[in-house]
């Protein structure tokens, strides 16, 4: 018999309470090379949003960071993986949290454009327009990349559910 | 006060959706285009792995983490985490914050007129052992005033979150209190159309876990979505 999995509840506006202790330290124990992503997170009026806080997974990595008071987050990350072990990072699941969402968000972010545009699934999915959403810029700094996400609204980033999910979300909002 | 049933007729809803008007910060941050479908197989990563290093035993009992005792009524919450097959979900992280016993968050931006006690965090992490199960010492939340509406108020909560076998399995969520008045009017609670998945979120009063003369016990039982992966089951047995 199937059990009905517990509902989600919003972290609420004090999460760092409790999840401050796994913030990602900035300096890295390890050797490898890392990359780092810069961005703001930005509500349906545009405006930034102070209190999200957002996790990066791989198969060899995680790290969670919060928003700052202007809406920014900065996430150093390994760069050394990919499908086969070796090659730049492909790209990151990413999950979001925030006061006024009573689910995560779940995406996804790309660094490696044209190689990932040919053979992905995922973003063979997603309609064309919203693509670019997807996909973090490097800057003209070495290593550093900038990706912002838009919960709502124009350039809404791409977000994703899955087979499984009840239908609570396959019309969000009626016109 | 349910919202989503009158546009989503017949259709059992188990998850809160993220468009719910009464909780007014939904309005301006739930996503507004179609969430694009995914098969579970693509969301491949398992996450981190915990080890018993990465908690302190006062971690698990928030009235210990201070040099006195904080004030309130204590109470020890514990339970299961499960999958959604009923197998428990061994070594998860469950991480706990929560308001004191006057419902106020040790936070910068929290200004209720409440006091703070200096022997209360409201932090709290453990382990579930290899049956699943999990134990915390703290003390009941007090109720809190918030200004989503007119003499708005959140019931008791504590909120959790927890790792399980990968990022789809990973779940933040709040535990309430049997007999709490405030339920009936807090969106939050709320927003899960489906009542028999609401009433998952309330503890239950537990006289086998309350301590003479101690502390009160409450039950908290936990399912979370997905599996163990094969690979984790033979890398771990």
């Amino acid at each position: 018999v199937r059990r009905i999995p517990t509902p989600s509840q919003t972290v609420g506006p004090f999460f760092s309470i409790g999840l401050a202790p796994l913030y990602q330290k900035v300096a890295r124990p390890d050797s490898s090379r890392t990359i780092t992503v810069r961005g703001t997170v930005f509500d349906g009026d545009r405006k930034p949003i102070p209190d999200a806080v957002l996790e990066f997974w791989s198969s060899e990595d995680f790290a969670r960071v919060p928003t700052s008071e202007d809406g920014t987050f900065s996430v150093t990350l390994s760069a050394e993986r990919g499908e086969s072990g070796k090659g730049p990072a492909k790209h990151f699941e990413v999950l979001i949290f925030m006061r006024g969402l009573l689910k995560p968000v779940y995406t996804r972010m790309y660094l490696t454009p044209a190689e990932a545009l040919k053979t992905d699934s995922v973003l063979g999915a997603v309609p064309r327009e919203r693509v670019a959403t997807l996909f973090a810029s490097k800057t003209s700094a070495p290593d550093q990349y900038s990706w912002n996400i838009v919960m709502q609204g124009e350039n809404e980033t791409a977000f994703f559910r899955f087979s499984s999910d009840d239908s609570s979300d396959q019309h969000p909002r009626s016109a | 006060v349910n919202y989503s049933p009158e546009e989503h007729p017949g259709v059992a809803q188990t998850e809160p959706p993220y468009l719910y008007p009464p909780y007014v910060s939904t309005q301006k941050r739930a996503p507004s285009r179609p969430l694009i479908l995914l098969a579970r197989a693509v969301a491949t990563a398992a996450g981190p792995v915990f080890g018993h290093d990465s908690i302190r035993p006062s971690d698990a009992d928030l009235t210990r983490q201070d040099s006195g005792e904080p004030l309130g009524e204590r109470i020890i919450v514990s339970g299961r985490v499960l999958d959604e097959a009923g197998r428990p979900v061994p070594r998860a992280l469950i991480e706990i914050w929560q308001a004191n016993a006057a419902g106020r968050y040790r936070h910068e931006n929290d200004n209720h007129p409440a006091p703070l006690d200096p022997n209360f965090t409201g932090c709290g992490r453990v382990l579930t052992d290899g049956e699943g199960r999990y134990s915390f010492v703290t003390v009941k939340p007090g109720a809190y005033p918030w200004k989503n509406h007119e003499n708005a108020w959140r019931p008791a909560h504590i909120h959790f979150s927890l790792f399980g076998a990968g990022i789809l399995s990973r779940l933040v969520t709040q535990m309430y209190f049997p007999g709490d008045p405030l339920l009936a009017y807090d969106p939050i609670f709320n927003s899960i159309p489906d009542e028999i998945a609401r009433q998952r979120l309330v503890s239950t009063f537990d006289w086998p876990t309350t301590k003479p003369e101690q502390a009160l016990g409450y039950r908290f039982d936990i399912v979370l979505r997905g599996s163990k992966s094969t690979p984790m089951e033979t890398s771990h047995p």
